[in-house]
């Protein structure tokens, strides 16, 4: 094909873009479904303890009301079957506040709504460990193994020797992902079988978790997805809304919906946790790292263990000979931490590159130079190769499109009426990996034309993996864009991995690709015609005069892979303004420079990074949930004080990718994007507040309170 | 949220008939706030009075020298065309700046004039209806007095209530020195000085106000003011846009020269009702203008603060905003949006 033909790596919009703009892109509860009743969670008031009287006589009592599900009367449910959070009503046990402990069933939403405010509880209430600030001086190591300590050298030793010295500790609060489209499903029974239609950034997993839950096997359960209103980690394990829908469902004999409310959302589908990171930095006068301490504390649920690894992007930024990298978590009655967007990366590089900032101002080096000093030839955790990485250039580019010669090294003296000016940089990194997934093709010629259909179980959060698939199909099987149909986000499709950990591109884009040469090979095979330069599968269909043609692919990680070390890196570079009276901030330019491989579309991967980087000024600046250590609830409940970026908090962004070709990870040279846009850019963020203020603010968000 | 029952009110005497009718009826003005808060179950009415359909009446008309030389806000009038008026953003430009500091624009085209004084506070566990609040359920306890009390006051809070009153709006019309002009149950008309109109918590912190359950308020009067070339709207908060105020100011100065005739200071999400900066205004009366005597007079008037565990940077930041706006009132004649 045609170089100008080509589609990869064109700034292509999304197919599916007018459907989300016209509103016709069917999301979880927007099917039509005749004789649907509505389910309304309710949830418990203590942190710890045990329902001892539950009267639902008066909800049951309500008009419309059809059915009212608690632990009394609730199916036995298998409580290991892969649903994350408990809470799916098998017993009178509380484990954290606003755990589920019931749902009602009526005709319209607003009876079940009004009649879930007329259940009585009465509750035997434990003492609840829900004081982080005090917990956490006695927190254990964690369970899980994938966390064990890294020990590299001496570090402790090490860091008392070294000519310059840096300890501090560096805080991240609990943060909700709050996609723009809450957890919701519509369930209807056929027979034994179960479709549920719900946002689900792992198709399969979806499938196999709610089979497993409802003791049934993955056959009677379908997962229907086509689009997400966003999930950023919180929609790739499944929650008990889910199974109580299914439950809801089969309870009453109807489909049933169910979609969480807003302040439901904070205590139902995982958040990220609070961490406490301390980090010593042991250096010679001229800048080369020793040693690398970072202790991470963190919290986790009382009966279930998730950390995110704070200590990820400590382990491979930086050449330093002596590292110690540990964990510690504190249990306690609190909703299951989980997967966040950049889990562990964003905040651990929020601590590690506040870290490198301050001891480039100590050293009085460029905390571009300093970095670049320290730039690791291999993976420092596992000796492999770098496949690639790019974090120099992103770097050098980056200081150059942003005019980082500009940046007044003197913090604070930058001053313009009551404004205080600064500059930051901070580097992110996330790794890259294809995850197994398989594909099929169909071919149908019309005419000239050929229209091919791509079937995958994968998802798209909506970020343009629709879009990068036909994509990838249209090059891949040498037809128009227009002419290919890309169908994902169903179990009944070829099993995929998930939008989940930035495998999403690499994982379904291979096998889709894959799946374009698997078939053009069989059709060549087929072909009794000689050709001199291997012709499309277009061609030979249309030569062959082929109708209909199709094929399957099992698509796998190359071996080799395994042998290098495979991630994304980036440079972002921030502008603030800080009122000097107010301590009011605002991100006046932000810059990414990314290192991601292939780019398959500049758009919607800028997309992707922009994405990123809003949030991560919410990160840095105003999103935090505080959780009222007396009860363990929370005191944000509503976007009114969970605060999200506006507009007017993000001012000019910019993305830049450099040209990175890198076909280890993967045949298609794609690293992935969806994490490391946010990787890095707290950092930058607090380091240009320092630089424009000359106060290190250390714990997030950094609200004016901080700063005056 | 309960059901309830929706009935359209044709005249304000009309509207105040079917209020006292019924003692479990409320008014509904735009809704933005009570509709929120019977979702939530904290307001359980089971019947609401639409007053918008009065649309047309001067209930709703922003008008020009009715009783006083000032303007004159129909109580129905949306907060948008209050804030767009050119009139108002000529001669009041605080009230605009203030108005449009508030919400988001879609709020504040359903907001009106008359729901946003009676916005009741955004105290989370006053909306949590699992916790304990007095202003919820008098007797139950203050669960914010302990608790996460960051948004919270630091003028005139009792031991019963430490909430903030969250209007902008109101903060502007309390610089302002506006009246609240309101129909009595027998069609008698009173008018409240917006100082008088809020209440701080004392004992009864289930009342925001002073307004009687079978009033109606009409519209909003605010007399001319000397200083609408030097006044600001500033509102610190912990995002850019659509938060709610830590500390806000209005602030207002009648200027000869360099001097200072008069200074009109009053603040918001300090305490239970706009907060007038009484103390500050006084210092400042004949002073000259100078970041000086803005610094002495702001630091003047927080030294009665009483701050909670949480909210002890609003002392600071008290003085700072005061500073704040009454440096950008002295430069004067900035832009209202
Ligand atoms: C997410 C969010 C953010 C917001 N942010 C801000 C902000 O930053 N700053 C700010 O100032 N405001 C903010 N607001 C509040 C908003 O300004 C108010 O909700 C709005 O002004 C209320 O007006 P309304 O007409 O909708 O009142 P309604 O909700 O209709 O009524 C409020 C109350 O007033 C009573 N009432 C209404 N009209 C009359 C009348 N004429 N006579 C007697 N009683 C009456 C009603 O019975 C009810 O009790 C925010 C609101 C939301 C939802
Ligand atoms: S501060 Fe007032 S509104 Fe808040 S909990 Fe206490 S009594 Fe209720």
């Amino acid at each position: 094909m045609e170089e100008k033909n080509k589609s990869i790596g064109k700034a292509v919009n999304r197919i599916d873009g007018i459907l989300k703009i016209t509103g016709k892109a069917t999301y979880a509860t927007d099917y039509p479904i005749k004789n649907m009743a509505f389910a309304v969670i309710f949830k418990s008031t203590i942190a710890s303890g045990t329902i001892v009287n539950l009267d639902t006589t008066s909800a049951e009592q309500a008009n419309g009301v059809l059915a009212v599900i608690t632990h009394k009367n609730a199916p036995r449910l298998n409580e290991k079957g892969g649903i994350r959070g408990g809470a799916l009503l098998q017993s009178p046990e509380i484990l954290f506040y606003g755990q589920h402990i019931g749902v009602v069933v009526a005709e319209t939403f607003e009876q079940a709504r009004h009649a879930a405010h007329l259940i009585k509880v009465d509750y035997q209430k434990k003492e609840g460990k829900t004081d982080f600030e005090k917990l956490a001086t006695s927190a254990g190591a964690p369970r899980g193994k994938e966390l064990a300590d890294l020990i590299r050298g001496d570090a402790l030793g090490m860091l008392d020797t070294s000519a310059v010295k840096l300890e501090e500790v560096y805080e991240t609060p609990i943060e909700h992902h709050h996609p723009m489209e809450p957890h919701s499903t519509i369930a209807v029974w056929e027979g034994d079988k179960v479709v549920l239609y719900n946002g689900s950034q792992i198709i399969n997993g979806a499938q196999a978790a709610a089979a497993e839950t409802l003791n049934l096997k993955p056959e009677q359960v379908r997962i229907v997805s086509p689009f997400i209103g966003g999930g950023f980690g919180s929609k790739g394990g499944q929650w008990a809304n889910l199974i109580l829908t299914a439950v809801a469902a089969k309870v009453v004999s109807r489909p049933v919906k169910l979609a969480l409310t807003r302040q439901q959302m904070f205590n139902s589908v995982g958040l990220r946790q609070q961490n406490i990171q301390r980090i010593s930095l042991g250096a010679s006068k001229d800048g080369k790292l020793i040693s690398l301490v970072h202790e991470t504390t963190t919290q986790t649920a009382i009966d279930s263990e998730f950390l995110e690894p704070c200590g990820d992007c400590s382990k491979v930024m930086y050449e330093v000979p002596n590292a110690l990298i540990s964990y510690k978590v504190a249990p306690m009655h609190m909703m299951l931490p989980t997967y966040t967007r950049g889990p562990g990366k964003s905040t651990g590089s929020f601590a590690l590159e506040s870290a490198m900032d301050e001891l480039a101002y100590k050293l009085q080096m460029d905390p571009i130079e300093l970095r670049i000093k320290n730039e690791p030839q291999k993976d420092p955790s596992n000796g492999k190769p770098w496949s690639s990485r790019k974090t120099v250039e992103c770097l050098r580019e980056g200081a150059k499109a942003f005019g980082w010669a500009n940046r007044k090294v003197v913090p604070g003296s930058n001053r313009v009426g009551d404004d205080l000016i600064g500059y930051g940089v901070a580097c992110g990194t996330y790794p890259a990996r294809q995850r197994d997934s398989s594909a099929v093709i169909k071919l149908t010629k019309s005419g000239e034309n050929v229209f091919a259909i791509v079937e995958i179980a994968a998802s798209d959060l909506g970020t343009g993996t629709n879009t990068i698939l036909a994509q990838t199909a249209a090059d891949g099987l040498g037809i128009p864009l227009v002419h290919v149909t890309v169908k994902l986000g169903d179990s009944d499709l070829p099993p995929a991995a998930g939008s989940v950990g930035s495998v999403g591109a690499a994982s379904f884009a291979n096998a889709v690709n894959d799946a374009c040469t698997k078939i053009t090979d069989e059709l060549l095979a087929r072909s009794a015609k000689q050709f001199f330069i291997r012709p499309t599968a277009y061609q030979l269909i249309v030569s062959e005069n082929i109708k209909n043609y199709q094929t399957r692919v099992d698509a796998k990680a190359p071996k080799e892979a395994e042998q290098y070390s495979a991630h994304s890196f980036n440079a972002n570079f921030a502008e603030v303004r800080v009122n000097a009276l107010t301590g009011m901030v605002k991100v006046t330019r932000f810059l990414a420079v990314t290192g991601a491989g292939k780019i398959l579309n500049p758009k919607t991967a800028r997309s992707q990074i922009i994405g990123g980087n809003v949030w991560g000024i919410g990160m840095a600046l105003s999103e935090e949930s505080v959780m009222d250590p007396r009860w363990g609830n929370f005191a944000t409940r509503s976007f009114g004080d969970y605060h999200v970026p506006a507009n007017l908090d993000v001012g000019k962004l910019d993305a830049i990718f450099i040209n990175e070709e890198d076909k280890i990870p993967n045949k298609m040279g794609v690293k992935g994007i969806g994490e490391v846009g946010i990787v890095g850019v707290a950092a930058a963020i607090a380091n240009a507040i320092f630089n424009a203020t000359g106060k290190r603010i250390r714990k997030l968000p950094i609200t004016p309170d901080k700063l005056i | 949220m309960r059901p309830f029952k929706y009935t359209g009110a044709n005249s304000p005497s009309d509207a105040l008939k079917l209020l006292i009718k019924n003692p479990n009826a409320r008014f509904l003005a735009g809704g933005t706030n009570l509709i929120d808060l019977m979702k939530e179950d904290v307001e359980r009415p089971d019947e609401l009075i639409d007053l918008t359909r009065l649309d047309s009446t001067s209930f709703s008309k922003i008008s020009f020298g009715v009783n006083t030389a000032g303007v004159s806000l129909g109580a129905t009038g949306k907060n948008t065309d209050a804030a767009h008026h050119p009139e108002i953003r000529q001669n009041f430009p605080i009230l605009t700046k203030a108005i449009l500091a508030g919400a988001s624009a879609q709020i504040r085209n359903m907001a009106t004039n008359g729901g946003n004084l009676l916005q009741r506070t955004r105290c989370s566990y006053f909306y949590d209806t699992a916790m304990a609040c007095n202003k919820r359920s008098p007797g139950s306890g203050c669960a914010a007095m302990e608790g996460i009390n960051r948004m919270h006051a630091i003028f005139g809070w009792s031991e019963n209530c430490v909430a903030v009153y969250p209007s902008d709006m109101a903060v502007a019309l309390s610089a302002l020195d506006a009246r609240i002009k309101v129909m009595q149950a027998d069609g008698n008309v009173r008018s409240i000085p917006i100082h008088d109109f809020h209440r701080l918590p004392g004992d009864h912190p289930e009342k925001d106000n002073n307004l009687n359950r079978t009033e109606l308020i009409t519209s909003i009067e605010i007399p001319t003011n000397k200083f609408a070339a030097h006044s600001a709207y500033v509102k610190v908060r912990d995002r850019n846009s659509y938060a709610f105020a830590l500390v806000s100011v209005a602030a207002g100065l009648v200027l000869e020269g360099n001097k200072i005739l008069s200074a009109h200071i009053a603040m918001g999400g300090v305490a239970h009702k706009p907060w007038r900066a009484l103390k500050a205004e006084a210092l400042l009366k004949g002073k000259i203008a100078s970041t000086a005597n803005f610094t002495a007079a702001a630091q003047a008037e927080m030294t009665e603060a009483k701050p909670l565990s949480h909210n002890k940077f609003k002392v600071a930041l008290g003085r700072n905003t005061i500073v704040s706006a009454l440096e950008i009132a002295l430069r004067g004649a900035e832009s209202p949006i």
